[in-house]
């Protein structure tokens, strides 16, 4: 046996028995008979045709549209703060790195109730205003904009860090070349520098386009309940409603949206090249 | 003038990374606030400041309780997900074999991968192997996540440590235990510190892994979700502010430890 | 060469990294049409100074001239000059053909003229047609060598500057390449500015070479007056071996050296000339046999013998002084090792340095 794979095998038995082994129970949970708790029942369809049947389809693009606005949201926020920590910030960019890697690993739904505090009627938002301007504007906490805000929040270090990586891989001397063969500012960016970068800032969208789609605190805490997410669909199939097969079918589907779209993009990577292999 | 424009856009650019990061800490700021309100529901400009909530909170068994459920579990979560994840950023991106892109891959996709979805997954996987639910599972379930970051961010030290070293200390006559312990491992003790530092944090943040694995045990996320669901208390904030100290004094203690090392190991 | 009004035109040009200047006051012309080599060791300011004169950095002080125009402030993307870079700066993601054509492209000319344009030049510089499409990154490095320098063509620059270049490529490509350098010199006439640090490479290609230390220009000269005349100790060594020993003015217009008990006889001497050094190459130091034979000669032991394919080199012990003689094999000599030698030189042969 290579000692790579000798190497690998504990992670990969690891990553059968944890991950594959899972998914594929949940798989074939989805064909068992609905509000059943075994393996052992006839294999069928009934939950699909219930899902298709059912209004799940518009927790489905409610799900994937957030996902969208956060991605396109975060890729505009992002850009410039990456192209300053890997160009401009110079010695600080190490600590500007620390302060936006530390909420990651406040928990999440922490850093969400933080928001409510911030945002609620008499919170520190609008109790300001009022004790300033004498005035009380509406709360847009519990509604989609604060969900929107929830997710941009968290996933923000998920889009800037791969965005950062990627802009770091764009090579001074190319863009030095380019200005130096007659591009203006816009050209260098267009023809070398997006395009260069383009593999970290394709990781950051997909990664935290998943992650989005896969979100359900932002919609319970900010949201409450405005809208349903579809895995919040899945949670209830799950807890409240005791169908297991039927939140196995669910997860069935958003796992093939999900899966499908992260196997294309990570075809196309060279992971040694984009993680720094000499 | 083309200085000029070059200066303007470098105060656009600075100004926009320090209004994020303004944004990253309203919440964190909103909560320690909280906290320090002596009053039972929270108004903002604070009326009464005080610690009575630190007080009530650190005297309650049940959070006491908490707490070291949340530790028990990161730690156990560290030692196991730091051992798998040495190993496997070896096969990443030490050797070359003929399995690794298609390994590399397969690695990242638990971190690619809804995690309430994963960790519904785990529920019904769990349920099917007649395994009780309780803490232990709920390492499991970290783990299942855990051990591919992990294994990421060991396989970027790795990626500069030369092979070299390995093949002149098996030459000058060590063992293949005594190449591991006398160059490998204090070689790449940043990676494997900054993977510990990681493994820890994100268990002890993690909440939607834990909500439907650790079955009668609670974790501190999963009991703040239960409290804010269920409505206001000023436990709440209390925890989250310990919660985030927490894991800030890890983070930068961390941080200046591996920077002091740097700094020895450089000198000497 | 100098004569007429030169293309490129440097006063007092200074860069300052801190306290510290990197480029430290160059007063310099560049002729047009002229193959001008900056040689320096690594850290002596050539790079800094190349990027001010392409205008990726701006001076801290003095005027840079192109033409007679005053262009210290114009960026890179309006000056009519172009560089070749050390890493080539290839687009990675673009084939050889895109490569060549992104000056045109930025320029907005049409693309079958770019294309057009963009074989012609690969044809100029030996790439075959069927790279037109070829991933860059697939090239040898030869091949990315003549792709850089094509590209750098296609903007048709006044001048091209070249930052070593080279420097990552095997000896004997280099060799071939530096020959094919000239050659493009020769054919397109334009102005060549190549820094380096290797003096034998900015030999077989300048006109002129210009010698930098620590942020200063030492010397100016043709490539002969540089290597026949030195100004300085530093210059001399900075091509293949050199005996240097240390000397100071005596009596009756000869050397002191506590090599030679009775006085060495100098070339000619400068004047005000007091301490300094000889210098003399490998190639003017000989085997006599006996004292007589030249004008200075030195009692030694040979200690060490060197092939060097057509030339062998000798090392030759003189007290505590180790010299380096060359002759070309075909000269006849008996001598071996641990023997004791005679070696002497002609006065004329010498060069003496002030510092």
């Amino acid at each position: 046996m290579s000692p790579g794979l000798r190497s690998a095998l504990p992670v990969v038995l690891f990553l059968i028995a944890g991950f594959a082994a899972p998914l594929i129970a949940v798989i074939w949970f989805s064909f068992m008979p609905a509000r059943t708790f075994s393996f052992g029942g006839t294999p069928t369809l009934e939950n699909y045709t219930t899902i298709i049947e059912s209004s799940n389809y518009i927790s489905f693009l409610w799900s994937l549209g957030l996902g969208a606005v956060t991605v396109t949201l975060l890729a505009l926020i992002c850009y410039p703060i990456a192209y300053g920590l890997v160009r401009i910030f110079g010695k600080w960019s190490t600590l500007i790195t620390l302060l936006f890697t530390i909420p990651l690993f406040v928990s999440e739904n922490i850093r969400l109730y933080g928001w409510v505090l911030f945002l609620i009627k008499n919170g520190v938002l609008l109790g300001t205003i009022k004790s300033v301007f004498g005035v009380e504007p509406e709360s847009i906490l519990f509604t989609l904009p604060a969900i929107v805000l929830g997710m941009v929040y968290v996933y923000f270090p998920f889009m800037l860090f791969p965005m950062t990586l990627g802009i770091s891989m764009v090579p001074q001397d190319t863009r030095d070349a380019a200005m130096d063969l007659g591009a203006s500012r816009w050209q260098v960016f267009r023809e070398v520098e997006l395009p260069l970068s383009m593999p970290g800032i394709l990781i950051g969208c997909l990664l935290t386009f998943v992650l989005a789609v896969g979100a359900i605190a932002e919609a319970k805490v900010l949201g409450g309940q405005q809208i349903i997410p579809i895995t919040h669909d899945i949670e209830i199939a799950f807890t409240y409603a005791q169908n297991w097969p039927l939140g196995a079918a669910l997860s069935v589907l958003l796992m093939a949206v999900v899966g499908t779209l992260v196997l294309i993009v990570l075809r196309r990577f060279n992971l040694d090249q984009l993680l720094g292999r000499r | 003038m083309e200085t000029r424009a070059v200066r303007l856009r470098h105060s656009l650019v600075t100004a926009w990374t320090l209004a994020a990061i303004v944004f990253i800490y309203i919440p964190t700021i909103c909560i320690i606030l909280a906290s320090l309100t002596a009053s039972r529901y929270f108004q903002f400009p604070i009326a009464r400041w005080g610690l009575d909530w630190w007080q009530k909170t650190l005297n309650s068994i049940e959070i006491r309780q908490l707490l070291s459920t949340s530790i028990t579990i990161a730690l156990c979560v560290t030692v196991i997900a730091v051992t798998l994840a040495f190993f496997g950023a070896l096969a990443f991106a030490r050797y070359d074999w003929k399995g690794r892109s298609l390994y590399q891959k397969i690695i990242l996709l638990p971190i690619f991968f809804p995690q309430s979805v994963l960790g519904l997954a785990l529920l019904l996987w769990f349920n099917t192997l007649g395994l009780p639910l309780s803490w232990k599972t709920a390492v499991f379930a970290h783990l299942v996540w855990i051990v591919p970051v992990v294994t990421l961010v060991i396989s970027i030290q790795v990626y500069s440590f030369d092979p070299a070293l390995e093949e002149a200390a098996f030459d000058l006559g060590a063992s293949r235990l005594q190449v591991l312990r006398e160059v490998t491992l204090p070689v790449l003790f940043p990676g494997l510190f900054s993977g510990s530092l990681f493994a820890f944090l994100l268990s002890w943040g993690n909440f939607p892994l834990s909500l439907y694995t650790t079955g009668a045990d609670t974790t501190v996320p999963e009991y703040l979700y239960a409290k804010m669901v269920a409505g206001y208390t000023p436990g709440v904030p209390v925890l989250g502010t310990i919660s985030t100290i927490g894991a800030i004094v890890l983070l930068l203690g961390g941080y200046a430890l591996i920077t002091a090392l740097r700094r020895t190991r450089a000198s000497e | 060469m100098t004569a007429a009004s030169p293309i490129l035109s440097l006063q007092a040009v200074q860069k300052m990294f801190g306290p510290h200047a990197a480029v430290d006051s160059i007063d310099l012309d560049i002729a047009e049409g002229e193959f001008f080599t900056i040689v320096g060791p690594s850290g002596s300011g050539k790079t800094t100074l190349l990027r001010m004169l392409a205008g990726m950095d701006q001076p801290t002080s003095g005027n840079i001239l192109l033409r007679g125009q005053y262009i210290n402030n114009l960026p890179a993307n309006k000056r009519p000059t172009c560089m070749v870079f050390q890493s080539l700066a290839l687009f990675p993601h673009r084939t050889v053909g895109q490569n060549i054509e992104f000056p045109l492209k930025i320029r907005g000319e049409d693309p079958a003229k770019r294309k057009a344009r963009a074989l012609q030049l690969m044809d100029l510089l030996r790439l075959p047609q069927n790279y037109y499409s070829k991933n860059v990154m697939k090239c040898s490095g030869g091949e990315r060598q003549r792709v850089a320098l094509a590209r750098a063509l296609a903007y048709d620059p006044q001048i091209l500057f070249f930052d070593e270049p080279l420097s990552a490529i095997d000896y004997k490509l280099r060799k071939t390449l530096e020959k094919e350098l000239k050659d493009i010199h020769r054919e397109t006439k334009k102005t060549f500015v190549y820094i380096t640090h290797s003096l034998e490479e900015a030999m077989v290609m300048s006109d002129r070479i210009g010698v930098m230390r620590a942020g200063k220009l030492v010397q100016v000269g043709t490539p002969h007056e540089i290597y026949s005349s030195p100004n300085t100790r530093f210059v001399s060594e900075f091509v293949g071996d050199v005996n240097v020993i240390p000397v100071s003015l005596g009596s009756k217009n000869l050397l002191k050296s506590g090599l030679a008990p009775k006085g060495l006889k100098p070339p000619r001497v400068p004047e005000g000339f007091e301490n300094g050094h000889l210098v003399i190459r490998p190639e003017y130091l000989r085997f006599l046999a006996k004292a007589g034979d030249a004008d200075n000669a030195l009692t030694g032991r040979l200690y060490n013998e060197y092939a060097l394919g057509s030339r062998i080199q000798y090392q030759v012990r003189v007290g505590d002084t180790v010299f380096v003689v060359e002759k070309l094999r075909q000269q006849p000599f008996t001598g071996k090792l641990d023997d004791d030698v005679i070696i002497g030189w002609d006065a004329k042969d010498a060069i003496l340095v002030t510092d």
